[in-house]
C-alpha cells in the first residue's frame, strides 16, 4: 500500500513538485525500498529516452500532396471572390429581401387568402383586357362604316356641276 | 506557407501518436484538408500553433476511435530514423537504443488520451500549460495523465528487461 502511494508520487517528485514534507517522505521510502527506487530510475529514463526520440521526416510525396491541396483551395477561393465584391452588395440586399417576401409567402398563414386574391386580379384584368378588345372591334366596324360613307358621299358631289352620265 | 511551416511538425505528431508512418502521412493530409476548412474560424488572438495542434489532437483521437489503429503494429523504431548521433560510449547507446525501442512500442499500450499527452509534454517538449491548452483541459487533469503515463511507461520497460535480460 505504501508502495503504489509513493509509486504515485514519483512522477511530481520528478517534475520536483513536491512540497518539502511529501518529498522527505518519499525520499524516505526510496532509501528502505529498493523496488521503488528502480521505479523512480526507470521514469528517469524514460522521461529522458522520450525527449530524445528524433524526429523524422515526411515523405516528398506527402508534400507534393499538401502543396497540391494549398493550390487548389487558393484557386477555390480566388474563382469565389467575386462574391465578396463590394459592388455585388445591393443585389444580394435586394435578394435577401426578395427571399424575404418570397418565404412570407409561402410559409405564413395567409397563402390562401393572397392567392385567392391575386387570381381575382388576374380575372378582373383578364375581363377587362376583353372589354377592351371588344370596344377596339366596336370602333373598327364604325370606322369602316364611316369610311365608306364618306366614299359614297364624295361619289355623290360633283364639284364642276357635270351631269354624271 | 503553411505546409513549409507545420507540416513537417503535424506529420511527426501523428507519426508518434499512431506510430505507423503510412498511417501518418494519411493523417497529415487529411488534418491539412481540415486545416483549410477551419481557417475562417481562427481566432486572431490566439496562439496559431496551439489552436492547430488542437485541431490535430482532435482529429487523430477522433480517428482514433474511428479505426481502433492500437491493434495494429507500431513501425520498427528504427526503420524511419537517420543516422542520429548516439553517445560516445557504443555500450550506453546500445542501451539507449533499447530503451528507446520499449518506449516506442510501449506507446500502443497507452489509452489515447494518456498517449496524446505524453506525446505533447515528453515527446514534443510542451510545458505543462502548453498542452493543457492544445488538449482543453485543466493543467491537473494533464498532470495526473502525463503521471500515469510515466509510470505504465516506466513498468513497461521494467518488465521488458526482465523478460530480455532476466534481470
Amino acid at each position: 500500500m505504501a508502495c503504489e502511494k509513493i509509486q504515485g508520487l514519483l512522477s511530481p517528485y520528478l517534475d520536483g513538485e513536491l512540497t518539502p514534507e511529501a518529498k522527505a517522505e518519499v525520499d524516505a521510502h526510496l532509501s528502505s525500498c529498493p523496488e521503488c527506487a528502480e521505479l523512480l530510475s526507470l521514469l528517469r529514463i524514460a522521461t529522458d529516452s522520450l525527449a530524445s526520440f528524433p524526429e523524422v521526416e515526411p515523405s516528398r510525396d506527402l508534400k507534393a500532396k499538401l502543396y497540391a491541396i494549398q493550390a487548389r483551395k487558393k484557386k477555390l477561393r480566388s474563382s469565389l471572390d467575386f462574391l465578396v465584391k463590394p459592388s455585388l452588395q445591393p443585389v444580394f440586399a435586394a435578394a435577401t429581401v426578395l427571399l424575404i417576401i418570397f418565404s412570407f409567402y409561402m410559409f405564413g398563414p395567409y397563402k390562401k387568402d393572397i392567392d385567392k386574391s391575386v387570381n381575382r386580379q388576374i380575372h378582373h384584368g383578364y375581363s377587362q383586357l376583353e372589354k377592351l378588345y371588344a370596344k377596339a372591334g366596336s370602333v373598327t366596324d364604325s370606322l369602316g362604316a364611316t369610311a365608306e360613307n364618306i366614299l359614297v358621299s364624295l361619289k355623290k358631289i360633283n364639284p364642276l356641276g357635270k351631269n354624271e352620265e | 506557407m503553411l505546409v513549409d511551416m507545420y507540416s513537417k511538425k503535424v506529420f511527426n505528431m501523428a507519426y508518434q501518436f499512431s506510430g505507423s508512418y503510412q498511417e501518418a502521412e494519411d493523417l497529415t493530409q487529411d488534418i491539412f484538408l481540415k486545416l483549410y476548412h477551419q481557417l475562417g474560424k481562427y481566432d486572431f488572438e490566439k496562439n496559431f500553433t496551439a489552436w492547430l495542434l488542437t485541431l490535430v489532437k482532435n482529429y487523430m483521437i477522433d480517428a482514433y476511435r474511428r479505426t481502433k489503429w492500437e491493434k495494429r503494429q507500431r513501425d520498427d523504431f528504427e526503420k524511419h530514423v537517420h543516422a542520429v548521433s548516439g553517445p560516445d560510449n557504443p555500450e550506453t547507446g546500445l542501451w539507449e537504443g533499447e530503451n528507446k525501442k520499449i518506449l516506442w512500442q510501449g506507446l500502443n499500450e497507452l489509452s489515447p488520451d494518456v498517449r496524446m499527452a505524453i506525446v505533447l509534454k515528453e515527446i514534443q517538449g510542451k510545458k505543462y500549460e502548453e498542452a493543457a491548452e492544445i488538449l482543453g483541459l485543466p493543467i491537473g487533469t494533464v498532470k495526473s495523465r502525463i503521471n500515469r503515463g510515466r509510470l505504465q511507461l516506466a513498468k513497461i520497460l521494467r518488465d521488458k528487461k526482465e523478460k530480455i535480460y532476466g534481470l
